[in-house]
């Protein structure tokens, strides 16, 4: 049944939604912890070899593990434009192919 | 000496003009292709550029094209029958 909707009615509009849904948290974690397995594997390849790389060191010292992230940082971004500071991480773009885990200074 | 095994599982499509250019230096052209490097500190800088787009492993060695394809054939559901006299044949050989 055709429903007369503004993203359907007016051109180019689209609409994302407030919330981030549960198989997208879910999907989210999953990409997470497999970016932490990349990191994982280059870094024991690397000591194996008894070398560094100064980007997984940065890794490391900056970033934490999915598992030690609170629910706010995997699921929301800091947003200075919302009044409580903060926005779903889906409307980031490119979300789900880029690292965003750690907040602004003092947020 | 150990390899990085790196395949391309999420496109690049839509990201930084960059990302794309290390993408083609690790020779990863598109998705699903496997490329072998030899661990070191500057192809892990150049995976880590791209961290969130590859599966990484550690390997002993360097598959060629043929046995990556072989990997991913499917089981072909039969197998050829031999004569009782051909199998006792070729079992005796060793």
């Amino acid at each position: 049944m055709f429903k007369v909707t503004s993203p359907l009615f007016s051109g180019l509009l689209w609409k994302i939604p407030w919330r981030i849904s549960q198989p997208q948290k879910a999907r989210q974690r999953k990409r997470l912890r497999s970016v932490d397995k990349v990191v994982d594997t280059i870094n024991a390849a690397l000591s194996r070899n008894g070398t560094k790389a100064r980007s997984v060191d940065r890794w490391y010292r900056e970033m934490p593990r999915e598992e030690e992230m609170l629910p706010k940082d995997k699921y929301t971004i800091f947003d200075k434009k919302e009044k409580t500071y903060r926005k779903g991480i889906h409307k980031l773009p490119k979300w789900t192919r880029v690292s965003q885990r750690v907040n602004p200074p003092g947020f | 000496m150990s390899y990085f095994r790196v395949t391309l599982v999420r496109s690049a499509i839509g990201l930084p003009r960059r990302t794309t250019d290390v993408l083609k230096a690790l020779g990863l052209k598109k998705r699903m292709v496997t490329v072998f490097h030899p661990v070191s500190p500057s192809v892990a800088g150049q995976i880590m550029k791209v961290k969130e787009l590859v599966d990484v492993r550690e390997v002993d060695r360097r598959l060629t094209k043929q046995e990556i394809h072989l990997e991913r054939k499917p089981d072909p559901g039969y197998y050829i029958e031999q004569t009782a006299e051909t199998e006792w044949g070729a079992n005796r050989s060793y």
